[in-house]
């Protein structure tokens, strides 16, 4: 491989590297990653499944635009084109943070001219699955907006300006951002972001839930005319137009693409010659925490003090704490949205039970964010009481913050709801559930561990070919944590108010169940424990 | 060599993983005191070997006795007298250097006035004192090492497993890390070590044992294993890898291009 005026030596001529040797590259990579693993093989067939159906139904949606109204294909077009762009700026990074074939630092000892890799990058960028769905995708808008022949000439262009559009902004964003990406805080303030995007996708759902916007329609249109001007805007009205205005934003679109593209490869040459810029490390406040002055000094201190420093520290167990939280108040919130509902206890006591269940079901899987580093106790754990204290050290972190949390987030509910007093129903019945979620997750985690990732995305928490063993390991923990809290749950619904006073210890009973099965298992086997939690991801 | 005199001793250690045999039936023995080299090419086993004798990876067959307690039967025995730094250097990394000595401290069971004195003496004998309130996301290959080390010897144990413990360790740490096991073993401890680096293992190692494909090819004092020769020669004798000498054909192109 060698630019095209080196010179090799005599008897072997230089190949010219063009862009096809990058999607080649590309494409034998995506193969040796597949090669000799049945799960990573079965995962890929899946994403190809499901990006023919997103593809063929994505393209099938936008085709029945024709259907429509002129003016709602054009707004629902303007709209959608907008999402694609929004959605290749911010997917490939929260999903994948830098993937190898696209990091430019790992070309850049090769004698290739930035036009050459800008060229090659892109061509690897569009060799992939969901490129091609995108692009089949965009395509449909070729069929459903234009009213004319002047609007399917158009669109053609368009489509193709739109796709360059959404792939050079995508490497744009990453490559000037992999600086950032390549040191310890810009990955942990990504891994937080993570969270902001999830709750962003759930906006579009509360507002409709709650009916701000009116008409669908209405609200469709205000988008529209909000987003008109914006490239993808110009796209998608360049086709529904098809005159002299649509060459006109064709012409504005492919400029925008062309100069995106220069912006591009100035960054790629800059991220090219910039060293990994690792982060000034400051210290951390070497404070023992009320916790460690509290307990005895030992084991079971020594666990629920790290447990606690690493839910403040490590991005992941923030994303963990914020993402149960906002889960529950997406929830609460929807759910005391719908009218006619009477109010009554129920709106303060689900909220705070549904509260319990999402952090209850961050320990369903204790030792996977200690990863590989579990070893550590490994060596030193030689009885099934270790093992134990182990588990109640993690609960006893997770108490720690959940019981105020969910005083406080009883109280919210219980006000919403009308009436402070129904609060008292709501926190015993809410401990009580932590309880049983913190006995069956102690379950879980030991019987179905897997390996939660370094580079946290929004998509999945496990390593390539655990998805499987995550989803299992998560809904068992739903599925038990209900049915076995429907003995304290039940009776509370109906109307047996009594029963809340059993439902702490019932919960206590549970968790200390919970952990001393748990604690078995674990001395049981805990090399394949380890060996399920500390795969590369 | 009586049982109670080896530090280590497995029999017919053996470990596949899938149809690749990993370590097919191992007997190693290692001496009481001083140190003891692991060596051999990448993907011999030695890693794999570390893991199943400290207890961290279950074998398919054999047996692994330390002190004469086998670690899979007597637990309790075994984890008290043992140190580990295993490869890869994977620790807690959300915790600064000082946290992660107590939080091993703890674990152990040390009382934690104890603890603090050893973490603080550690630390200073390790030069990471400044450091010390520093994650160790944060550490470099070196420090990494070397407050792994750290938090492998704060219970004293009497026996230490250290895989690769100078790999991609800067000359100073590494001068540093010796000097503190040379003064852990002259009290008559023992540390087994793997390594690639046959300068080493020749200087500070009394015993050897020399891995090839899964199998101990080698196992004896220095000066038998090398039989009079370095330990490289010896060492690439014993794995069948064959100096190429100026070798004629291929890579004829190589080298300064006639202009």
């Amino acid at each position: 491989m060698a630019g095209s005026d080196t010179v090799v030596s005599a008897d072997a001529p230089a190949a010219r590297v063009g862009p096809m040797i990058f999607a080649r590259l590309k494409l034998r990579l995506v193969a040796g990653n597949l090669r000799g693993d049945t799960t990573r093989l079965l995962g890929f067939i899946f994403t190809v499944i499901a990006a023919v159906v997103v593809a063929s139904s994505g393209f099938l949606t936008m085709a029945m635009l024709r259907m429509a109204p002129a003016e709602v294909a054009q707004d629902a077009g303007i709209v959608v084109f907008t999402l694609f762009l929004v959605g290749w700026a911010v997917v490939p990074l929260l999903a994948f943070g830098l993937d190898d074939t696209l990091d430019p630092s790992r070309l850049a000892l090769l004698p290739l001219r930035t036009r050459q890799l800008a060229t090659g990058m892109f061509a690897s960028s569009v060799t992939g699955v969901w490129p091609v769905a995108t692009l089949i995708m965009l395509s449909g808008a070729i069929v459903g907006l234009p009213r004319g022949a002047g609007g399917v000439a158009v669109g053609v262009v368009a489509v193709l300006l739109q796709f360059a559009l959404c792939i050079v902004v995508s490497r744009l964003v990453t490559t000037s951002l992999s600086g950032v990406l390549r040191t310890r805080r810009g990955r942990d303030v990504l891994a937080i972001s993570v969270i902001f995007f999830i709750l962003a996708a759930q906006l579009p759902n509360l507002i409709l839930n709650r009916g701000l916007g009116g008409d669908p329609l209405t609200l469709l249109h205000g988008a529209a005319v909000a987003l008109r001007w914006t490239p993808p805007g110009m796209a998608a009205h360049a086709i529904a137009d098809g005159g002299p205005v649509a060459l006109a934003e064709l012409a504005v679109l492919a400029a925008l693409t062309v100069l995106l593209g220069w912006l591009w490869i100035v960054a790629l040459r800059r991220a090219m010659v910039t060293t990994d810029a690792s982060t000034e490390a400051a210290s951390v406040r070497n404070s023992k925490g009320l916790l460690a002055r509290v307990l005895p000094d030992g084991r079971l201190a020594a666990v629920a003090t790290k447990e606690l420093k690493y839910a403040r520290r490590d991005p992941r167990g923030r994303v963990g704490w914020f993402a149960s939280l906002a889960v529950t108040g997406i929830l609460a919130f929807s759910l005391g949205g719908q009218e006619g509902a009477p109010p009554g206890p129920g709106l303060a006591v689900g909220p705070a039970c549904l509260g319990a269940l999402m952090i209850s079901l961050q320990s369903c899987n204790s030792f996977g964010i200690d990863g590989r580093s579990v070893w550590m106790n490994s060596v030193v754990y030689a009885t099934v009481r270790d093992w134990r204290t182990d588990l109640a050290g993690r609960h006893l972190a997770v108490v720690t913050i959940a019981a105020p949390v969910l005083v406080l987030l009883a109280l919210l509910a219980a006000i919403l709801a009308g009436n402070p007093v129904w609060a008292l129903l709501a926190v015993p019945l809410a401990w009580g559930i932590l309880g049983v979620g913190l006995g069956v997750g102690a379950l879980t985690s030991v019987l179905l561990p897997y390996t939660v990732p370094d580079r946290l995305n929004a998509f999945t928490g496990a390593a390539p070919g655990q998805g499987g063993i995550a989803f299992m390991g998560s809904f068992g923990a739903m599925i038990g944590t209900g049915l076995l809290a429907l003995p304290v749950v039940l009776p509370v619904m109906f109307g047996l108010t009594w029963a809340v006073l059993l439902a702490l210890p019932y919960g206590i009973l549970i968790a200390w169940a919970g952990r001393r099965i748990a604690g078995n298992i674990a001395y049981g086997r805990y090399p394949e424990i380890l060996e399920s939690i500390s795969r590369p991801a | 060599m009586s049982d109670i005199e080896e530090a280590v001793r497995t029999r017919g250690l053996f470990k596949r993983f899938g149809e690749q045999v990993a370590v097919g039936g191992v007997d190693l023995v290692v001496p009481r005191g001083g140190f003891a080299g692991l060596v051999g090419p990448n993907g011999a086993g030695k890693t794999t070997t570390l893991s199943m004798v400290t207890g961290l990876l279950r074998p398919d067959a054999g047996t692994v006795l330390i002190g004469g307690a086998d670690v899979w039967r007597d637990p309790v025995t075994v984890k008290a007298r043992i140190g580990v730094l295993p490869e890869g250097l994977r620790l807690f990394e959300r915790l600064s250097g000082r946290e992660l000595l107590s939080y091993n401290g703890q674990l152990r069971g040390i009382p934690k006035a104890e603890v603090e004195r050893r973490a603080e003496e550690l630390l200073r004998v390790m030069d990471l004192t400044d450091s010390a309130d520093k994650l160790v996301v944060d550490y470099s290959t070196g420090m990494r090492k070397k407050i792994g080390l750290a938090a492998a010897l704060l219970h004293n144990p009497a026996v230490l497993f250290l895989d690769e413990p100078f790999e991609g360790v800067d000359p100073v740490s590494a001068n540093t890390l010796e000097e503190v096991l040379r003064r852990y073993t002259a009290s008559g401890s023992t540390v087994v070590f793997s390594s690639h680096v046959m300068d080493l293992v020749e200087r500070l190692c009394d015993w050897v044992s020399v891995m090839n494909r899964g199998q101990i090819v080698a196992q004896g004092p220095l000066e038998a294993v090398r039989g009079g020769r370095s330990l490289n020669e010896a060492f690439l004798g014993l794995v069948g890898a064959h100096a190429h000498g100026n070798g004629g054909e291929g890579l004829s192109w190589l080298g300064a291009t006639p202009s």
